[in-house]
């Protein structure tokens, strides 16, 4: 285990805070900059994101090129407000339209390298309710600052003791405590550096995410990690303390069915490295529980993960991008 | 004039040009959580926002004051004031992430005044997308202490210290768009605080209940024939008491505010009122104590004054109607020190003091182009006139 990564490729926010040193710095080095938001149902908190991104980093200081919004299906005011604010706004179901249609966060972030033109993209979730031009360029600042990193994860609160002068409490969410940190402390033990590995807010160079395949659903932000892990190894990867994210707190039952889609992803993942042997398929439908009328009911559902391919395997792509 | 007057509605659809920033200046700054007393945070972004913008100067005073001058083209001109109060009646402790929606911004404080500060923020910007310059030098100023107890002790503090003449100032606020305060009411803001002893003794066999007595004071308080003119009132404004709903109240506190456009009146009607907690006290054998947060002296522009009378007539151009109501916020010490001013709503609003308080935004780019024609037709000269 490569044991000083923490030091090395942890950073915070307030590293960062000369935005116009980044600019220069993009502007030097030729680079584009992509944000992409990820909607369904985020009629609350898209145009706060949407005109904070736009006046701070677009208007104030030229760090993003582009805002595009990729909508899964909302049947809130999320699209007719984010045309409002003025943001690019895709339905994932018009992108590529001849390819088979799921519906997931993972399909909007791997149509979005269709879409977006930037060398470098930065996906932001669309529920953060204290959003500041910090979650994007803070992401964006180790990429362009140092050559080796081509890929920056959000971390929030203060996990875990960094040294005797920097007391941080302990605590990623609890999937990340339960299910992710004991899976890679099993599997991954370097990967348990990364405090959060399932935080939505990541960024990172076009050619890093077109080379990887994207799960539609829960287990996007997992294989990520696993996949670029395992490509270009962890010195690439720098995780950067945004402080605070205000967010929605789901409860036991939806954090069971993000879990099951987490550990079949994580599995699949496993079993492809070779490092175990599934000997038969896993089971789709994640079963839970209620009492009701005097009686356990069982509440079945069917949580399929799909997965789409590195996007450098489609030719519209190719097409689009590596003429 | 006219002609500046009539060329006043093409102000609004280049201000609307660039509403991301004007909202972000209003959303960030009004995150950031700014009651009376701990507005220090929110005076650091501010300057910080100042100081964005290749501003001549931006620090803060003596009392904390944040301040921005944007220098002017006159060598001898005195300058013209831009003022917004940087309190907030929300708690330190309050979720104060606002949610911006297709056409208004809720969260606490967004009317009074994170809507101001946030506009007053955006000024510099406005002025370069609009090529504005003036003669005067622009000071804009956030103030603190402003609400409640802080009994409007920044401004009171920046006329105080400010060298003058001082052109004129205009007061900005939130809400209500088309207000336009040009007088203010003598006001004195009183608080009665009630102590009943807890030791155990003769005096008090039968022990009286704080909140009680409180009640008579405003049954009393009720019964004073206030005068028609002047015109005069007394506002019951606060309360609070006791313990738990079993515990005869111990100690209770009332706020009041008197107001007239009469100082005397004020103090007539205050030395009324204390007659009355004088006997009260000897009556029930408690501790009453009567204190002053607050004493502002009744002053005024005139109506026919040459700001007031552009005022309205900016306003009638823009389609704003304008109404006129006393003032007891910093516009009554500017007055005080004979600068003529006037405050200025920005936008319509719902549910003030609340939580879930909700402004408007395209209101916001008519209010915004009344403040800076405003500010203009100062900078022209008419309050020099006088």
């Amino acid at each position: 285990m490569k044991n000083n990564w923490i030091e090395t490729n942890t950073f915070h926010y307030s590293d960062f805070q000369n935005i116009n040193k980044l600019v220069e710095v993009k502007k030097q080095r030729g680079l584009s900059i992509s944000l992409c938001l990820p909607t369904l149902n985020e009629e609350k908190t898209i145009a706060k994101e949407i005109v904070i991104m736009k006046s701070e980093l677009m208007s104030r200081y030229p760090l993003i090129d582009e805002i595009i919004v990729i909508d899964s299906g909302s049947t809130d005011n999320t699209i007719e407000i984010a045309k409002e604010y003025n943001a690019d706004v895709y339905e994932a179901n018009n992108i590529l339209p001849h390819l088979e249609k799921y519906t997931g966060k993972g399909e909007n972030l791997w149509k979005a390298l269709y879409i977006t033109k930037g060398d470098i993209i930065v996906y932001l979730d669309a529920d953060i309710t204290n959003i500041h031009p910090k979650f994007a360029y803070a992401l964006i600042a180790p990429l362009i600052l140092n050559k080796e990193i081509r890929y920056t994860k959000a971390f929030y609160e203060r996990p875990l003791a960094l040294s005797k002068m920097h007391i941080r409490s302990s605590g990623g969410g609890r999937v990340t405590e339960l299910v992710i940190r004991p899976l890679f402390s099993l599997f991954f033990p370097e990967l348990t550096q990364i405090f959060q590995p399932l935080s939505g807010e990541y960024a990172g160079y076009r050619e890093v995410f077109e080379n990887i395949p994207f799960p539609i659903g829960y287990g996007i932000e997992t294989s990520m990690i696993l996949d670029i892990y395992e490509k270009w190894g962890l010195n690439v990867i720098a995780q950067i303390d945004l402080d605070k994210r205000v967010h929605r707190n789901q409860d036991t039952k939806a954090l069971g069915k993000m879990s099951f889609a987490i550990i079949k992803t994580f599995l699949k993942r496993v079993e492809k490295l070779g490092i175990i042997d599934l000997k038969t398929d896993l089971f789709e439908e994640m079963i839970q529980y209620s009492f009701a009328n005097e009686k356990y009911n069982s509440n079945k559902i069917t949580i399929e993960e799909h997965e789409r391919p590195p996007i450098i395997e489609i030719k519209e792509y190719m097409d689009k991008f590596h003429k | 004039m006219k002609k500046f007057i009539d060329t006043i509605p093409l102000l609004v659809p280049k201000i609307k040009d660039i509403k991301d920033i004007i909202l972000t200046n209003i959303v960030l700054l009004g995150q950031v959580p700014s009651p009376t007393f701990h507005e220090e945070q929110r005076a650091d972004l501010l300057l910080e926002r100042f100081s964005y913008y290749d501003i001549d100067e931006c620090s803060t005073d003596g009392f904390q004051n944040p301040l921005c001058i944007i220098k002017g083209t006159s060598e001898i001109k005195p300058p013209i004031f831009v003022i917004a109060h940087l309190d907030t009646f929300a708690k330190l402790d309050t979720d104060h992430n606002y949610t911006i929606k297709k056409d208004s911004i809720t969260g606490p404080g967004i009317i009074d005044n994170s809507t101001g500060i946030g506009v007053l923020a955006s000024l510099p910007e406005i002025f370069k997308h609009l090529h504005m310059k003036f003669e005067s030098d622009i000071i804009l100023a956030g103030v603190v202490h402003s609400l409640g107890k802080g009994n409007l002790a920044g401004i009171r503090y920046l006329m105080d210290n400010w060298n003058k003449p001082i052109r004129g100032a205009i007061c900005i606020e939130g809400g209500e768009i088309g207000r336009l305060n040009y007088y203010s009411n003598g006001t004195r803001r009183c608080e009665i605080e009630c102590n009943i002893s807890t030791t155990i003794g003769w005096e008090h066999k039968f022990k009286p209940n704080a909140i009680l007595i409180l009640n008579e004071i405003i049954n009393e308080i009720l019964k004073l024939a206030l005068p028609q003119r002047p015109r005069a009132r007394v506002i019951i404004g606060k309360i609070s008491g006791g313990f738990k709903h079993g515990v005869i109240a111990y100690t209770g506190r009332l706020g009041f505010e008197i107001q007239s456009d009469s100082d005397k009146m004020v103090q007539s009607i205050y030395n009324d009122i204390k007659d009355i907690v004088e006997g009260i006290n000897y009556e029930y054998l408690v501790e009453l104590k009567l204190s002053t947060i607050s004493n502002i002296k009744a002053s005024s522009l005139k109506y026919n004054h040459p700001l007031v009378k552009n005022s309205v007539a900016i306003m009638k151009k823009l389609g704003i109607q304008p109404i006129s109501d006393p003032s007891s916020s910093e516009l009554s010490i500017l007055l005080s020190h004979n600068i003529p001013a006037v405050t200025l709503g920005i936008t319509h609003g719902e549910n003030y003091h609340l939580t879930n308080a909700t402004v408007e935004i395209e209101p916001m780019f008519k209010g915004i182009a009344q403040i800076i024609s405003t500010i203009k037709i100062i900078d022209s000269g008419i309050c020099d006139e006088k």
